[in-house]
Formats: C-alpha cells, sequence, structure tokens
C-alpha cells in the first residue's frame, strides 16, 4: 500500500479553499452540510489509516499481544518508514482516541447540568431566568429541547427582535445544529488539519439559524438588528487576536451577510466560478482519502491474514 | 411537585434545593427549617434540610434571622432566580461552552464593535427610506 496508508492523514489540506469560499459562496445550509460531510468522511479515514499505521508499530514492540506474525518484515514492509512511523501512530491513536472521549463527556456533561440548573422551572420551551448577565442559547435534549434567554438579554431587544432570537435558536434546535456542531469538533480532534473546517461550520451554522429567523419574522433587517444589539450589549473582554491581524468577526459578518440580499439555494456550484473548482477538489480529496484508506485496510488485513499462524 | 414525593428514591441536590425553595415560597412568612422539613415529608433528615438551606442561603435565594434558638428563613428569590443562579455556576465552570451550546452571539474581536456600529447606523439609514 506503500505511501498511501499516509495520504488521508494529509488530504484535509483539500478542503481548506471549500471551507473559506463555502461561507460566503454557498446557501448556509447546503455549506453546513457539505462541510460537516467532508469533515466526517476524512476525519474517518485518517482515524482508520491512524490505526493501520499503529498496528504495525504496536507489533515490534517486545511482549505486545498481537501475533509475532504481525512483526514479520513483510508485514512491515508495507508500510513505508515503519520503525518511526508505527512508533509514533501509536501516542497519536492514543491522543486522538482520548481527545474525543473527553469533547463527548464533556459535551453530556454540559447539557445535563445545564438541564439540571433548570428543574425547578415550568416546562416550557423558553426558560427566561433574571439576570443581569445577557446570553441566550439553544439547549438541546432533556426532558424537551429548550431555549435559555435572560432578562437582561431581553430587556435590550425589541419586541420584532425577540422573535428573531427565540426563532434563531429554534432554528438551532429543529435543524439539531449541536449534531453538527459536535461531528466537526471530533472531527477537527481526530485530524487537527480540519480545524478550518470546524471553524467554518460554526459560523455557517449561526447563518443557517440567521436565515431561518429572516423567513420566521420576515425581515433580514430585524434579524440584523437583534444580534447586532445583543453582542453590544454582551461583549466582554475581547477574544485573544492580536488588533493588527484580526479579520472581521463572526457577529459582524453575520449582521453584513443579513443587510444583503438573501442567498440563494444551487445544488452545486458552477465550475466558472471560485467555487466550484474548490468544492471539486474537495470532493476529490475526500474520494481519494476513503479509497486510500479502504485501500490500505484491505491490503493491511490481507498482510495479516497471511501472516497470522492459524 | 407530586412526582417528588412519589418515593423515598435518592434525589440530587439541584432537586432538593428547588424543593426546600418552593417549600419556603408557600409558607406565610419566614419559617424554620422544622416546618420545611416536615412540609416536604418525613424521609428528608433535618441535617439536610439545614445542609440546603444553608446553600441556598450561600447562593442569595434565601435570608435568615434568629429567631430564639434557631434560625427563621425567608425566600428571597424565587424558582427562575434559583435556576439563573445555577445557570450561571454551569456556565462559567465551562471554559469553552460555546463548543457544545450554541450561544446567540460570540465576542467581538478588537475591530469588531465599530465594525458592528457602522452596520446597523447603515441598517437604520436604509431603514427610513
Amino acid at each position: 500500500m506503500g505511501v498511501f496508508v499516509f495520504l488521508p492523514l494529509v488530504l484535509p489540506l483539500t478542503a481548506w479553499p471549500v471551507a473559506r469560499l463555502a461561507e460566503q459562496h454557498l446557501h448556509p445550509r447546503i455549506a453546513t452540510r457539505l462541510l460537516t460531510a467532508l469533515s466526517a468522511a476524512m476525519a474517518l479515514c485518517s482515524t482508520l489509516c491512524l490505526g493501520l499505521v499503529m498496528v504495525v508499530g504496536t507489533a515490534q514492540l517486545p511482549g505486545n499481544p498481537l501475533p509475532d506474525g504481525w512483526s514479520d518484515p513483510e508485514v512491515r514492509a508495507a508500510v513505508p518508514f515503519d520503525e518511526v512511523a508505527g512508533k509514533v501512530a501509536i501516542p497519536a491513536l492514543l491522543a486522538v482516541l482520548a481527545a474525543c472521549g473527553r469533547a463527548l463527556w464533556r459535551h453530556g456533561r454540559v447539557r445535563r447540568r445545564a438541564h439540571r440548573a433548570l428543574a425547578g422551572l415550568p416546562d416550557t420551551g423558553v426558560a427566561v431566568l433574571p439576570d443581569g448577565v445577557p446570553y441566550a442559547y439553544a439547549l438541546p435534549g432533556g426532558r424537551r429541547d429548550r431555549v435559555v434567554v435572560t432578562t437582561a438579554l431581553l430587556e435590550c431587544l425589541e419586541p420584532a427582535e425577540r422573535r428573531a432570537l427565540f426563532a434563531h435558536e429554534r432554528a438551532h434546535l429543529a435543524a439539531r445544529h449541536h449534531r453538527f456542531l459536535l461531528a466537526v469538533q471530533l472531527a477537527s480532534l481526530a485530524n487537527p488539519l480540519l480545524r478550518p473546517l470546524r471553524t467554518a461550520v460554526s459560523y455557517t451554522a449561526e447563518r443557517w439559524a440567521d436565515e431561518e429567523a429572516a423567513q420566521a419574522v420576515g425581515s433580514r433587517r430585524t434579524v440584523a438588528r437583534a444580534i447586532g444589539k445583543a453582542a453590544l450589549v454582551s461583549r466582554g473582554a475581547p477574544s485573544l487576536t492580536l488588533a493588527g491581524f484580526a479579520a472581521p468577526g463572526p457577529v459582524p459578518r453575520r449582521v453584513a451577510a443579513l443587510l444583503a440580499p438573501a442567498p440563494v439555494v444551487r445544488s452545486w456550484p458552477s465550475v466558472f466560478t471560485e467555487m466550484g473548482p474548490a468544492a471539486w477538489s474537495a470532493a476529490a480529496g475526500t474520494a481519494v482519502s476513503a479509497m486510500s484508506s479502504a485501500n490500505s485496510a484491505v491490503t493491511m488485513l490481507f498482510i495479516l491474514h497471511a501472516a497470522t499462524p492459524l | 411537585m407530586t412526582e417528588h414525593r412519589s418515593g423515598p428514591r435518592r434525589r440530587g441536590q439541584g432537586e432538593l434545593e428547588v424543593q426546600v425553595l418552593s417549600a419556603l415560597r408557600e409558607a406565610d412568612g419566614p419559617a424554620t427549617a422544622g416546618w420545611v422539613q416536615e412540609r416536604l415529608g418525613a424521609d428528608l433528615a433535618y441535617t439536610t434540610v439545614i445542609t440546603i438551606l444553608t446553600r441556598l442561603l450561600a447562593k442569595g435565594v434565601v435570608t435568615r434571622e434568629r429567631a430564639g434558638r434557631s434560625f427563621a428563613w425567608t425566600p428571597s428569590s424565587d424558582e427562575a432566580g434559583l435556576a439563573a443562579h445555577r445557570m450561571r455556576r454551569v456556565l462559567d465552570a465551562e471554559s469553552d461552552r460555546e463548543a457544545v451550546l450554541a450561544s446567540f452571539v460570540t465576542s467581538l474581536g478588537p475591530d469588531d464593535e465599530r465594525l458592528l456600529r457602522e452596520l446597523l447606523g447603515q441598517a437604520r439609514a436604509e431603514g427610513e427610506d
């Protein structure tokens, strides 16, 4: 299988252009689904290949529980640089598994604790908390999905803007956005090269909910005002970016997108725009990634089967 | 509230806090821990009630004043106030909660505030046309 086994580890690079361009040129719903699917597929392939390389690495270690045949020269010849790659793959795979496990556990814990905090309130879809700190978020799961919002945030919004806020949060819950966000989070932990896709999806998921809210309240400008006001009252410590390098953050970009005309839904971007080549190269990267990891997995199975004395 | 009295199953601290606060809110005026215990049923130890009340006091949800040898407790907030306090604890404990809970707005970068005000000003000007 040669160097093909390492390809899925670096092929996420082919998705970088589409991650950057999809934010601006695709409908946020399509961008979210596309980028999440790319992330998940590439993360699975990359983890699979890491696993295959790890088997070779583990078989070299003295006292390992694997069959002796697995450390034969024929098996090791299947992986280039088997000495180094195999040994590096062991801690790498363990780190991936630990990070993903920890992320899943924390995800569950935050949701459980948040639901428990609301235990004494009436069982309604919206929980209004008397708090001086303005915040709002969608809380999925539990006995029922809930929108949590504080009085401080509601007080600074006009009635139409409040409707926009609730419509935005309900859109998150209705479209199960937390699953997309969790998927790209796990993918970016499995392969750090997928991080730009995670950043892109957390933005497009917000944009998706913004567009749904704009449709629900019938005014893009109202949603833009609600987001702008909420961001201005809840501004806390500035994020840790250097002022000189700071591109506009997600909030101004969302507001600007809402003040612009509504995005159109296209099934697949045209080849003649810059979006076309980016989408095609990401699709090709994913396909190559899937093929080389499948190829590596099958080759490895055959080699190990042949090397196993039964 | 009837479902909470269905049996002697072990109840979480959070659930107990809500029950003790609700009981206090049903009292006419300040109530003692003994009164709360009686109100909630016999399966709750007196010391547990005191523990819960002290925890609610730390959260600023109840107040107390000396009445003879014990304390008389008064609620100073409702169940929503208690929920708000506990939610803040949950949110403050998570450094990257935005990974889990999709927040309505994220924090603004250094130049974002100026940009945002410009955009909103522009939206207002267009809205008046």
